[in-house]
């Protein structure tokens, strides 16, 4: 039976689109919601409570003591991959699997820092912002 | 008719081939923090030893502006895959559960934080987007 002209054309279609995204994963990781700079603006160095603070966005992973009163940290990660194997393209003609593998991770670890007096007021607030690079890009050269 | 049937046919093989497989994960670390456990711990009443015996040892034991902290956390992570033979998408979500109990020098609760992010986590599959 011979196939008509859109039947082949929606074949060669889908097996354009198939060979292109051959051996493609795509993974991502989060760790936790991340903080807006919005969801912060409520907080008033030296009138905010760390209490006031949980209130609005919770506990935070951490609290740690430090020479000039306590630390509270929110953490965020997230986390990128991509990988491409473009030897997917000669299995069907090899006995064998070839792999011809590109791929890279992008780590984003960002936190949100509080700097509270002993009496639990908050003096000073941050951001780390080490966000991730390219979204999604497995070229790793 | 006749014309539409090789089409419909290989659209349903497509279809099938490339939506054959997806995976839910789940990992947990720690105890599920009992609510009711929470609960039952009152400020300036609780001793030290009821903080114990209602939630155990702490899983981390801090010194925090001249008081003792205990912590207790739990992490949940869900990962949803769709495995489309030549795509594959991965998404994993972590969150966890933390308590903080702060004890005055005396052994008496000062305050109590926790909070339960866990119970929005969701099995998600796109990683796009946020």
């Amino acid at each position: 039976m011979k196939l008509p002209l859109s039947g082949l054309c929606s074949i060669l279609l889908s097996t354009m689109m198939c060979m292109t995204f051959v051996g493609c994963n795509v993974v991502r990781i989060n760790l936790n919601t991340p903080i807006t700079q919005d969801e912060v603006a409520f907080i008033v160095p030296g009138q905010t409570t760390l209490a006031d603070v949980i209130d609005k966005l919770g506990t935070p992973d951490s609290i740690t003591d430090s020479q000039t009163g306590v630390v509270a940290t929110y953490r965020f990660l997230d986390m990128k991959y991509s990988r491409v194997n473009f030897g997917w393209l000669l299995r069907p003609w090899t006995p064998v699997d070839p792999d011809l593998i590109i791929s890279r991770t992008g780590f984003g670890a960002d936190a949100f820092e509080l700097l509270c007096n002993s009496d639990w007021v908050v003096m000073h607030q941050s951001f780390l912002r080490h966000l991730s690079g390219p979204r999604f890009n497995p070229s790793p050269f | 008719m006749l014309f539409f049937k090789p089409l419909i046919g290989t659209i349903i093989v497509l279809v099938l081939v490339l939506t054959q497989g997806c995976a839910f994960n789940r990992g947990t670390l720690g105890d599920d923090i009992r609510p009711e456990a929470v609960a039952a711990i009152k400020k300036a009443t609780t001793t030290k030893a009821e903080v114990l015996s209602l939630l155990g040892a702490p899983d981390r034991l801090l010194q925090v502006n001249g008081r003792d902290v205990f912590q207790y956390y739990r992490y949940d992570a869900k990962a949803g895959s769709l495995l489309l033979i030549v795509i594959n998408f991965s998404r994993l979500s972590i969150k966890s559960d933390d308590l903080f109990v702060i004890l005055n020098r005396e052994g008496i609760v000062e305050d109590v934080i926790s909070s339960k992010r866990t119970d929005g986590l969701e099995f998600r599959f796109w990683p796009f987007g946020e």
